[in-house]
């Protein structure tokens, strides 16, 4: 009799476990993010903000305190066709459940497709290009980063909130300066009225000698200036830029986060004036109450206070992934695609809504002027506006 | 767009100072390939170290000069080390033996810049007291690059000097007329060779070095320069001095007009002109027929 007992409790323990099916269970989540070459300078970061959140979260017993993340991480070196293999294998080997990351455009492309092919989940948490929640969207992505339309719009909003009329632009010739180019294009006759573009740059990706363009645009007396230039270009553009008086001459508005402050930090006293660009993060700015400890927690693992605004991008990816499970009880792609659509969380940077038809979220930017402080040797942004991504 | 004087103005400066700094270092690809007859692909490497080490030596020194200096001095001596140990057991072969040989350089230097600086983007801040403008009336153009327009001529006529109107230079000439005939003469011939390598070199590595400021320093940075050496001296006419400066300066002219006129065509534009030449005068602009 008492072994009838028995028996017939763990027969019930297995039914009830079954029927809950993902309980016990880990969620394999396959991380790609450049962490060798010349991307690692972003893509680092980017995997530090992904740990930080998987810790956190297992931390407390893993989701829902009983799915614990496991992390397969690929480096993509910056490359789609690496990016592609490295997800496909993340799939067909490593069984993930959740594909999360992606640097630059033509990488997170990459992704998507393998993603829509596989079936299996994927969270763009830092491509920009509009064409992946666009023409080339599919059921099985998601973007939490923002996109080159609501870059294009923060441009244009700062722009005509400057004034400038007479606008030059300076873009890369690819995917992302394309894109930004249209997003702007879009966005100028509402949000800057009267504002028109003189002269339309487009410069070879990889180009370190700027003087050409530089003394066209002087030439050409614009007022302001638009551009997508980002990290390590637009430290070589100012450089050759300022000994024209090229910064006393314009307003240079710049999508490609370098009010970041890894560019700031880098820049130092070399940072020109009248520059007016966006962040995803700043860790002086606290948009929301979570991101004080988030930022302490950031601090303390860089080992130094001022942190850089990449980490959050990553940090947003997981905690999507972690309130999509939640809600979807279920690790199947079909249900976590129901929970991820019109999905809203609280993140450092203030709350986020994962559209149901377009899968963009509302990731908006912090947009406003680099100023020169006293205390510090390095600029931060002052004021600091929300433009949102809706 | 050319009827706007501050465009013609400071595109025409924009394209002698990229023209002058092309031209040093082509100078010394040139001066190489005049004497010791070989094609020294490598030449673009030693460009690339030359800004690479400018770098390290700024950051730990603070002083762009010293930069310079330290990037021919370096360059110097890796090519003493390279020419001694190296090259000149390849002289007597076919001229393919060498060709690969300073193929193989370009790979083994072009990782040894990746192990030792990585991959991440670099650059150097313009020197002290050439950071600024200078007010020409018409516009305000960057110290900096004024300083480059005025080199390239000096440079030029301190080595025409030195070719023309020196012993060392008259033994150049002859070592590239006869090498036989000098050794006979009593000359020891391979010390000459050595000397035009580093010289050849340290012209690359200083070259390298002052075009640091004006650019960024990446990995990949050699690819392009030493294209751009072999279409000047393609076009000014293989070994000669001259037609490496008139060669660098219509270079600079057509990369910087090419770039803002005529975008789409950038990248063929200068081998257009390249081929221009060859079909015209096939020996260079400055070069004589041969047989």
């Amino acid at each position: 009799m008492k072994k009838m007992v028995g028996l017939s409790l763990a027969v019930l323990l297995v039914v009830a476990l079954a029927q809950k099916g993902w309980a016990g269970e880990s969620i394999k989540i396959g991380a790609l993010y450049p962490t060798s070459g010349s991307g690692a300078v972003f893509g680092g970061p980017a995997m530090l903000g992904h740990q930080m959140a998987v810790e956190e979260i297992n931390a407390a017993g893993g989701i829902d305190g009983r799915t614990p993340i496991v992390t397969f991480a690929r480096d993509t070196k910056l490359k789609p066709a690496v990016a592609a293999a490295a997800a496909k294998e993340l799939i067909t080997k490593e069984g993930v459940n959740v594909l999360i990351g992606g640097l630059s455009s033509a990488v997170g492309l990459a992704i998507s497709e393998v993603a829509r092919r596989e079936k299996v989940v994927y969270i763009a948490t830092i491509p920009k290009t509009i064409q992946m929640t666009t023409s080339k969207l599919h059921p099985y992505v998601f973007r939490t980063a923002p996109n080159t339309d609501i870059e294009g719009r923060g441009i244009a909003r700062t722009m005509g909130q400057l004034g400038a009329k007479k606008l030059c632009q300076i873009q890369f010739d690819y995917a992302y300066g394309h894109d930004l180019a249209a997003g702007i294009a879009k966005a100028l006759p509402q949000e800057a009225a009267g504002a028109e573009i003189v002269l339309d740059l487009k410069v070879k990706l990889g180009t370190t000698d700027y003087n050409a363009y530089i003394a066209q645009i002087m030439s050409a007396g614009c007022e302001g200036v638009v551009s997508g230039l980002w990290g390590a270009a637009f430290i070589t553009f100012a450089q050759q830029a300022r000994p024209f008086g090229f910064f006393e001459q314009v307003k240079y508005v710049s999508g490609g986060e370098i009010a970041s402050h890894e560019i700031a930090s880098k820049m130092k006293g070399n940072y020109p004036d009248n520059v007016w660009s966006n962040a995803y993060e700043l860790w002086y700015h606290d948009a929301s109450p979570l991101h004080k400890p988030y930022q302490k927690e950031l601090a303390r693992r860089q080992g130094q206070q001022e942190t850089g605004g990449w980490p959050v991008l990553s940090y947003i990816g997981v905690k999507f992934v972690e309130a999509a499970v939640t809600k979807a009880k279920s690790l199947e792609a079909e249900a976590l695609i129901a929970a991820l659509e019109g999905l809203s969380i609280e993140t450092p940077v203030g709350r986020r809504t994962i559209d149901a038809k377009t899968h963009q979220a509302n990731t908006g930017q912090f947009w406003g002027p680099m100023k020169k402080m006293d205390q510090y040797e390095f600029r931060m942004m002052d004021p600091v506006t929300y433009i949102p991504g809706d | 767009m050319l009827t706007n004087p501050t465009f013609l103005f400071l595109q025409t400066l924009n394209a002698i100072a990229l023209g002058m700094n092309l031209f040093i270092i082509a100078a010394g690809l040139t001066l190489i390939f005049g004497v010791l007859r070989v094609i020294n692909f490598a030449h673009g490497a030693f460009f690339m170290l030359g800004a690479y080490v400018c770098y390290s030596i700024v950051e730990q020194a603070g002083n762009f000069w010293l930069g310079v200096l330290g990037a021919g001095l370096a360059l110097a001596l890796l090519a003493w080390a390279i020419e001694r140990a190296l090259l000149q057991r390849l002289y007597a072969r076919e001229p393919l033996a060498q060709l690969l040989f300073t193929f193989a350089l370009v790979l083994i230097l072009g990782d040894a810049v990746k192990m030792v600086w990585g991959s991440e983007q670099y650059s150097v801040a313009y020197p002290a007291g050439l950071e600024r403008a200078v007010d020409l009336g018409i516009a305000h153009y960057p110290a900096y690059l004024l300083f480059l327009c005025g080199l390239g001529p000096v440079v030029a006529l301190a080595l025409w000097l030195l070719l023309e109107r020196t012993r060392w230079g008259r033994i150049m000439r002859a070592a590239r007329q006869d090498r036989e005939m000098l050794a006979v003469l009593g000359i020891n011939v391979p010390l000459v060779y050595n000397g035009v390598f580093v010289a050849g070199a340290a012209l690359a590595g200083m070259g390298g070095a002052l075009a640091a400021p004006r650019l960024a320093l990446t990995p990949g940075m050699d690819a392009n320069i030493v294209v751009e050496c072999f279409i000047i001296v393609i076009i000014g006419g293989l070994g000669s001095l001259w037609g490496s400066f008139l060669g660098a300066l219509i270079l600079g002219i057509v990369t910087v007009f090419g770039a803002v006129l005529v975008p789409e065509w950038e990248m063929v534009l200068p081998y257009a002109l390249m081929l221009a030449v060859l079909l015209w005068r096939p020996w260079g602009l400055f070069g004589r027929a041969q047989g």
